[in-house]
């Protein structure tokens, strides 16, 4: 045994398979989509090579500049007031004496939910009939809102939708940070006379800025890809008010037929998106590892 | 010897898994199927994919799975794979994919047009029909049928039926309401300003779907063109910024701003629509008449049976073009792939028996309320006895002339744009004009390509 496991041969036998389907399932695509942003391939007809007018035509394309900026919402949305939140929560839950299980799993529950079925149940709470909004509004003599009919509220509702799916499991990865720091570090700080907030602000905060860290990168690369909550509920409506980048790249490739496209606005939004992650990593995203 | 023995198993247990994975599903087909026995056939299978799916097409898909039986036990070892998909989906997502990636269904849901059969039928995707209809004595039953589906005079899709787009109308509500049958433009507006009135929507919208709201703009532009429409603007005749069709969209957002349609439609659906007037909130609703089976015992909108009128939109004061002309369609059908094997075309040779005949032509007609593609004794149009597919019929036969939905004579890219701008247009972000202007672009620099 000892003998085989030094054979090369044996090695290569298990590599061979996995680097050709690698090479199969996304080194081939990737750089096919490379080759076809360079052309008007419209999946049926003979390519033709147009050197870089799709991504010409694609920075001066007000649909999908726009789709940049509802990306934009999502980020500053996700990382402004989502992250925030989610920190609070991980904090009140891990103060949490008694069921505490109940509390994470409770919150966890959403984010296991298909988003087909998040965005069916969002839509039955949106409804301006018959949903539950609708009826605690008319309580107090308002209006129903149109949420997902109306450019001014579409946006809004999504990205409500869209934290509630992914609160809880950064809730849990947060709780997790927090629960691993050291109960006799926070009791010198009781000792001390800290109160509570001063607790979570002072010394709970700067010591799971590590996985805060992680969150907001992973909640601005999410957002740079969100399409399936915006399909579901509105597919980019009304009048293109929560079209994101990922869906206009789905409709130009698909609905258009314009494949050649629709290859250059992935190919845009994949960059887009290690920018983004990047440029956090450099700047704020810097974290010295925590020692207890 | 060892180190030998490891590595061959090692080779053998790799192999078998990706022969395994890689195994043709047929190779445990029937054993019976042997060539020794003269009776044997091999079985094979169909792809079939339709858009019957849902309670509103309840009627339909029982056409569909009689048919199927019906070939499955005439074509020996056929089986049909049935595929049912949502209308739009298949038409804008699934089927450009697998027309794309080469993988189509043997037999599918067709729409004609530029932008679906025919560009289909340039890439050789699609089957030359034209020797089956000849085989089975077919092609002169049909009726006018074929221009959305014909290139280089080879037929490439066979429509199931025709269609006509026009107003439904709550004949309750209009007479509890004092109203008259809307017939006249000035009785539309009379009955939409009563409707609104008494809390009633006018008009039961659901725009979620840019297709639905340009039914009635795509109507009330050919009302307005003196002549050439649609097919004016692929050949550069007509510009979607010309007058005429910009006072269609003035109208619909004129009616937009009176709040004609339903509340919040850009969040409505299809569906939602035909609730809404099914539920008796709405007066009117613009549709095509296949809806009309809709309103019969054990449909969607049963509650409303004997209660609905239908008319064609009428004459537009001060439009220019023919008043008395309809959008009528022959657009939606069956195609089939080019890419089949002799036993697959015996199936689809079969299939079209078996649905292009007056008997399923008929059963269409009456069951579901859907006008034949195909020419039908007047004895058998009299067994007709619903009243509302009468009234579309004879609505039909008044029409002094017709025209097409547009969208199956532009360029996809344009009729896309259509949906989104009529939908800006709504949410009151662009005026008429400037619909009709972004539209012209793209139209543009559509017919500057190939």
């Amino acid at each position: 045994m000892k003998s085989t496991l030094k054979n090369p041969a044996v090695y290569l036998m298990f590599i061979i398979p996995m680097i050709v389907l690698y090479g199969l399932f996304f080194l081939y695509p990737m750089f096919s989509s490379v080759f076809y942003a360079f052309t008007n391939w419209n999946g049926l007809e003979e390519t033709q090579f147009i050197g870089i007018d799709n991504f010409k035509t694609a920075f001066g394309d007000k649909s999908f500049l726009s789709a940049i900026g509802n990306n934009m919402y999502f980020i500053f949305f996700s990382v402004g007031i989502q992250i925030p939140v989610i920190v609070v929560f991980a904090l009140l839950i891990s103060n949490v004496k008694k069921l505490q299980g109940f509390y994470k799993t409770t919150v966890f529950i959403p984010s296991i939910l298909s988003t087909s079925v998040i965005g069916i149940l969002w839509g039955f709470i949106y409804d301006p009939d018959i949903g539950p909004i609708a009826a605690f509004l008319g309580f107090f003599g308002i209006d129903p809102i149109y949420w997902l009919a109306e450019s001014k509220w579409a946006m809004i509702a999504i990205l409500i939708t869209n934290a509630w799916q992914w609160v809880g499991f950064y809730i849990v990865l947060i709780l997790a940070a927090i629960l691993a720091i050291p109960r006799d570090i926070e009791e010198a700080a009781c000792v001390d006379g800290a109160t509570a907030p001063q607790r979570a602000w002072y010394l709970t905060v700067p010591l799971i800025k590590p996985i805060i860290s992680v969150v907001v990168m992973l909640s601005i690369a999410g957002a740079m890809r969100v399409v399936d909550i915006v399909l579901v509920m509105t597919n980019g409506g009304p009048a293109g008010a929560t079209e994101v980048m990922a869906s206009y790249m789905v409709n130009k490739a698909i609905k258009y037929g314009d494949y050649g496209y629709g290859m250059a606005l992935s190919i845009i939004i994949f960059a887009l998106a290690l920018v983004f992650t990047a440029i956090y990593q450099i700047t704020l995203g810097k974290t010295e590892r925590t020692e207890y | 010897m060892k180190r030998n023995a490891m590595v061959i198993l090692t080779l053998i247990l790799v192999m078998s898994t990706f022969s395994a994975a890689c195994g043709d599903k047929n190779n445990n087909a029937s054993p019976s199927a042997s060539p020794s026995d003269p009776a044997a056939v091999e079985p094979f299978t169909v792809s079939l994919r339709h858009i019957q799916i849902g309670e509103p097409q309840k009627f339909r898909k029982a056409i569909l799975d009689d048919v199927v039986k019906k070939t499955e036990s005439e074509v020996p070892g056929l089986k049909f794979e049935l595929d049912g998909i949502e209308d739009a989906v298949n038409r804008f997502t699934k089927l450009p994919a697998e027309m794309a990636t080469g993988n189509a269904p043997k037999i599918f849901d067709l729409f004609g047009g530029n932008a679906d059969a025919l560009k289909y039928a340039k890439a050789g995707r699609l089957l030359d029909l034209t020797p089956i209809l000849e085989e089975l004595g077919l092609k002169d039953k049909f009726l006018n049928v074929f221009a959305q589906f014909t290139l280089d005079g080879k037929i490439y899709g066979l429509p199931i039926g025709g269609n006509m787009e026009g107003v439904f109308y709550n004949t309750e509500i209009f007479k509890t309401n004092g109203l008259n049958a809307p017939t006249k433009w000035d009785d539309l507006i009379k009955a939409a300003d009563t409707l609104k009135s008494k809390g009633i929507t006018p008009f039961a919208m659901g725009s979620q779907a840019g297709w639905v709201p340009n039914m009635l703009v795509n109507t009330v532009i050919g009302r307005h063109i003196t002549s050439g429409f649609p097919n004016g603007l692929t050949d550069g005749t007509l510009k979607w910024n010309q007058p005429e069709i910009v006072a269609g969209y003035a109208i619909y957002q004129d009616w937009v701003k009176k709040d004609y349609f339903t509340k919040g439609e850009l969040g409505k659906t299809y569906d939602d629509m035909l609730n809404e007037f099914a539920a008796g909130k709405a007066g009117m609703m613009f549709d095509g008449s296949w809806r009309s089976s809709a309103f019969k015992a054990a449909a969607v909108a049963a509650s409303l049976e004997g209660k609905v009128g239908f008319i064609a939109l009428p004459a537009i004061n001060g439009a220019q073009g023919d008043q008395s002309s309809i959008n009528a369609n022959y657009g939606n059908g069956y195609g089939f792939s080019s890419d089949l094997n002799d036993n697959e075309k015996k199936a689809v040779t079969a299939f079209i028996k078996n649905l292009y005949n007056d008997e399923m032509q008929l059963r269409g007609l009456i069951e579901d309320g859907v006008l034949p593609s195909m020419k039908l004794s007047e004895e058998a149009l009299a067994k007709v006895t619903d009243p509302l597919v009468k009234q579309v019929m004879e609505t039909m036969s008044k029409a002094s002339s017709s025209f097409v939905h547009y969208d199956s004579v532009v360029q996809k890219a344009v009729n896309s744009e259509s949906e989104v701008q009529l939908q800006k247009l709504i949410a009151g972000k662009a005026t008429a004009q400037q619909v009709g202007d972004a539209l012209q672009k793209v139209q543009n620099t559509e017919n500057t390509k190939k």
